[in-house]
């Protein structure tokens, strides 16, 4: 019986092909949208999930209320580890280490700038990456030693054994190599190619060295024994500020569990509110509604063919098939369908993989290898077989055998109703998605032509690496990029100028009331700063050598005079770090360092000439073509400081990073949105070839009576037309709430207009008649006796 | 073997009601031939589908061999069906995906007889029926009086106790026709039960007992002698 099943399944797949290409490329397309965006929900969920105890693993976190707001970040000092392995009741490890930073790793002439962290020996422990080569439980104990990963040390070693061979650490410390470990895998928190022990870091920053709580230096992971100690471990942790500042204690700590520190990392008044996840749960719902759509298709296309199963259906029925045997032999071709679409679906997502994972920058891949993979394959196919299969199979087996034996046609209106709603359903979908994703673009488009206070065109930056930091090279340095024309304007700056960090709280003024905390970011600017980014000064003068008091000074940002209601910003005498008497001599207009969607956070400036700058910013000279004023950039920092590769980049580009989220939300909308639409045109041919072969001998009839063409076309689209319409309607108010709610994250928002909406009316109408149309047309244009003679 | 007495169906539509039955009484022997004729409408094919099982009369009663059929459920009804009854339709309802072998064969599967025990069955009624020659074939392949030999084997195959025939020869040339009605006589002979609703007092002239009905009533009975007479 079965085989005899599955040879009608395959026969009636032959013998309509043009349907059969319909049903599964359209169920294909489905599953393999549905399988990128569950593969890309898997690989967001599984974030630092790959350690053994990672279910028993927090992430110490500290809230610091300042400007009226608490922030929250994973920043603590470096006394928080040793003292929460101490006093915190249940911690088995807690480990410090610093956060991944770019270093020189040397060996031979072989000069690799280099991902690296420096953490104790509980970090492993911890977080138990697989150890190739050399002993988990001895390495991180000396000082000068360094651990590390598969490629990298394929890249500075070649195929040779890299145990005991050395490194060196920026041109300085020469560091043996103890142990070699698997990469870290690409969905982690705490990415680095390198390990190095955190005594070599206070050997290096002697300031790190003196246990302090005061500033934030690094990053504690603690690892509980059990998670039954969690709720009194994390109550203890809270007072942890204050049992050792005693005085005047800055900040609670918390333990956030590691599992939820990707996807969770939105904190609001100190507790966390989300994040990520949010995303993940719009692509989880969107994996969702594009299977349906496809499984809606499917049902549509198996039950407008259902006259053509009718007569075997009531053959079956007459000779003594029982209406279960029908059910499941119906559900059985869905599932044989849904089957042949994975395989194309399977083909498919290979295909797109590379395209998507270049795309979003992140590492997809079907690990062909793990049997969950095939478990949640085979379901999801199942769930669509039955799915899909489940109305035309009930539909299907409930014919009446005498009915369609004689010959009758089989009364289908309830059939077209359901279907017509089905289509409706469809068209909700794309149209909530053509909504959607037109107001993520729009905000996307508002957001980067948002004036971000400089000009980030034709803006490079440089970091500053060893020999560079010697004042005398950077003024020489600085001083060779003008002279060779391929700068306009050069400054430094203490920080990257698209990232944020460095801040403070302890500023004060005249006027200030005590119990207020403002947090101010804080940056050192060089020489003509103002100009080569190209902001204004909105009052007031830039720092300059003809002012040797402007050790002295500080300069403001307009947030910061607005912040701490400056009525004469100019002269007023700020106090930095308890004693240190500052003038502000000049405003900045404000510019945005970090997020683009937030306002513009306090600011205060001083000259770099007082701490190290991080970066050299060159405005590259309009009047000289880039790339050769590239290379003579290059050539000029590589004479200065040969031993570094140049580290040099685009602000503009390096800008765009701060998109990277809404434009991953746009990306896979606008493309999983265009699939949707694309099924659901399918279905809808699908809809529209049944109604013209019903309509057939209306159509002929109406024709012998004189109708046109176009007459008959308006006849056929007319239903449709309303359909879309219908379900425009029910999807305008749905994508309203859904947009204004993604929309209510961002401070700087693009107002809803009518745009999108009529964008998506139009659309979803164009594409229906078009779709219906070419169905129609056909029908149309035949000859009206064919339809007629055999009456 | 069978006796209906005071059957009754009703023909509803939202404006009309049609009784197309109106208290039929009929006894049909084991090893008759009982052709029904009668005008358009006058509920011949209704009669045939409730002795088929196929329709529900709304009252009444059908015994086959002492078994009341009409108080059975869904499931009980096709299972007697399959085991006892076999049908041969004007328009033959061959399943056009499936070869003239395999069309034959699914009444076997239907009743869960085992693979090679089918194929016997098949092939020896392949035989009988002349068709050996065209097993492999598909319905569309065949001609009219083909498919119909190939729609009485499929009937035959499970070697049912009663074969309802519902105007065997209406889609067929008379030569065909002949064909089709001289293989129910045949079978006839071996001892089937056979029921045809016809139009054509030709093809009634095979069979033993001809029932006349109009607007759901029996009008006459006739017992065709010279048919008789040859199986005495």
């Amino acid at each position: 019986m079965f085989k005899l099943n599955l040879k009608i399944a395959l026969r009636n797949l032959w013998r309509n092909k043009g349907f059969s290409l319909i049903n599964i490329g359209g169920l294909a397309i489905g599953l393999a949208s549905c399988m990128i965006l569950l593969l890309y929900v898997a690989y967001e969920w599984s974030y630092d999930k790959q350690f053994t105890d990672h279910d028993k693993t927090y992430v110490v976190y500290q809230n610091a209320v300042a400007n009226g707001k608490t922030f929250s970040w994973a920043w603590t000092p470096n006394a928080m580890a040793p003292e929460v392995k101490e006093k915190i009741p249940g911690v088995k490890y807690a480990s410090h280490s610093t956060y991944p930073n770019a270093k020189l790793i040397t060996s031979g002439d072989k000069k690799l700038i280099s991902t690296v962290i420096f953490a104790d020996q509980s970090f492993v422990k911890i977080l138990d990456y697989k150890f190739i080569k050399g002993n988990p439980d001895q390495v991180l104990k000396g000082i000068n030693t360094i651990i590390l990963t598969k490629s990298f040390a394929k890249k500075i070693f070649g195929n040779e054994d890299p145990i005991n061979k050395t490194v060196t650490l920026d041109n300085q410390d020469v560091l043996k190599v103890e142990a070699v470990i698997d990469d870290v895998p690409a969905n982690t928190s705490i990415n680095f190619e390198c390990l190095m022990p955190w005594a070599l870091f206070e050997k290096k920053e002697s300031w790190a060295k003196e246990k302090n709580w005061g500033s934030n230096i690094c990053l504690t992971i603690v690892q509980l024994q059990d998670n039954k100690f969690f709720a009194e471990a994390n109550a203890d942790m809270k007072g942890i500020y204050k049992r050792n500042q005693k005085d005047k204690f800055t900040a609670d700590a918390l333990l956030h569990p590691l599992d939820k520190w990707h996807l969770y990392s939105d904190f609001e008044n100190g507790k966390s509110v989300g994040g990520k996840i949010d995303q993940l749960k719009i692509f989880l719902m969107l994996a969702f509604c594009i299977l349906l759509i496809a499984c809606v298709n499917f049902m549509n296309l198996s039950t407008a063919r259902s006259e053509r199963r009718a007569k075997e259906v009531g053959i079956r029925k007459a000779i003594g098939s029982s209406r279960k045997s029908l059910i499941s032999q119906f559900l059985l071709e869905s599932v044989f369908i849904t089957f042949i679409s994975t395989i194309l679906a399977f083909a498919l997502v290979e295909i797109s993989l590379s395209y998507f994972n270049n795309l979003l920058n992140i590492k997809l891949q079907i690990d062909y290898g793990n049997i969950k993979f095939w478990i949640a394959l085979l379901a999801l196919m199942l769930f669509a077989g039955f799915m899909a299969g489940s109305y035309p199979a009930l539909y299907l087996s409930s014919f009446e055998p005498i009915k369609v034996l004689k010959g009758l046609k089989i009364r289908t209106d309830s059939s077209v109703s359901i279907r017509k709603i089905l289509v409706v359903i469809q068209f909700v979908f794309a149209a909530c998605l053509i909504v959607c994703t037109s107001v993520i673009y729009q905000q996307l488009k508002y957001a980067k032509n948002k004036p971000i206070g400089y000009d980030k065109s034709n803006l490079i930056q440089i970091s500053v690496e060893g020999r560079m930091r010697e004042e005398s090279k950077l003024e020489l340095l600085k001083t060779q990029l003008l002279k060779s024309g391929a700068a306009s304007h050069v400054t430094t700056f203490s920080k990257d100028i698209t990232e944020n960090g460095n801040n403070t709280t302890g500023i004060s003024w005249e006027g200030k009331n005590p119990n207020e905390i403002i947090l101010f970011n804080n940056r050192g600017i060089g020489d003509n700063f103002i100009e080569t980014i190209g902001t204004e000064l909105v009052s007031g003068r830039v720092f300059s050598d003809k002012f040797p008091a402007d050790t002295n000074s500080v300069m403001l940002n307009e947030a910061a005079v607005k912040m701490m209601r400056l009525k004469n910003p100019i002269g007023a005498i700020i106090t930095w770090g308890g004693n240190t008497r500052l003038t502000n001599v000049g405003v900045v207009k404000d510019f945005v360092v970090e997020s683009a969607y937030q306002k513009v956070a306090p600011m205060i400036f001083y000259s770099s000439r007082r701490d190290g700058a991080a970066v050299i910013i060159v405005r590259l000279n309009p009047n000289q073509n880039i790339s050769s004023s590239l290379e003579k950039i290059d050539e000029l920092v590589r004479e200065t400081e040969p031993n570094y590769p140049v580290r040099r980049k685009f602000v503009d580009e390096s800008f765009e990073a701060k998109f990277q989220n809404e434009k991953l939300l746009g990306t896979l909308s606008n493309w999983f949105g265009g699939f949707a639409i694309f099924i659901s045109c399918l279905g809808l041919l699908g809809l529209a070839l049944f109604m013209a072969e019903q309509r057939k001998k209306e159509i002929s009839i109406r024709k012998v009576l004189g109708a046109s063409t176009a007459n008959i076309l308006g006849l056929l689209n007319k239903d449709f037309i309303k359909l879309v319409a219908i379900a425009n309607l029910i999807a305008f108010p749905l994508a309203y709430i859904i947009i204004n709610k993604w929309l209510s994250a961002f401070e700087y928002r693009v107002p809803i207009s009518v745009l999108p909406f009529v964008l998506a009316l139009s659309i979803s109408l164009i594409i229906a008649i078009l779709t219906v149309s070419i169905q129609s047309v056909k029908v149309a244009k035949a000859n009206p006796v064919d339809a007629l003679k055999y009456e | 073997m069978i006796k209906i007495e005071n059957l009754e169906k009703v023909y509803k539509t939202e404006e009309v009601e049609t009784t197309a039955l109106n208290g039929i009484n009929l006894h049909v022997k084991a090893g008759e031939f009982v052709s029904i004729m009668g005008p358009s409408g006058c509920g011949k094919s209704t009669l045939l589908n409730v002795m088929g099982l196929l329709d529900k009369p709304e009252g009444g009663s059908y015994k086959f061999i002492d078994t009341e059929l009409l108080t059975l459920n869904d499931r009980e009804r096709s299972n007697f069906r399959k085991r006892n009854m076999g049908f041969v339709f004007q328009n033959f309802n061959l399943i056009d995906e499936l070869t003239v072998f395999e069309n034959i064969e699914l009444p076997l599967i239907y009743n869960k007889v085992p693979a090679t025990e089918r194929k016997k069955l098949v092939n020896e009624i392949i035989e009988r029926m002349n068709i050996v020659n065209r097993s492999g074939h598909f319905p569309q392949q065949l001609s009219g009086g083909q498919q119909q030999r190939v729609a009485v084997a499929r009937a035959l195959v499970t070697k049912p106790k009663l074969v309802l025939a519902d105007e065997p020869t209406g889609n067929l040339d008379s030569s065909h026709g002949n064909e089709v009605m001289e293989l129910l006589c045949e079978l006839n002979e071996t001892g089937t039960t056979i029921v045809m609703v016809t139009h054509s007092s030709h093809d009634a002239s095979f069979s033993n007992r001809i029932i006349n009905l109009k607007d759901g009533h029996v009008i006459s009975e006739k017992i065709n002698k010279s048919r008789n007479e040859e199986l005495i």
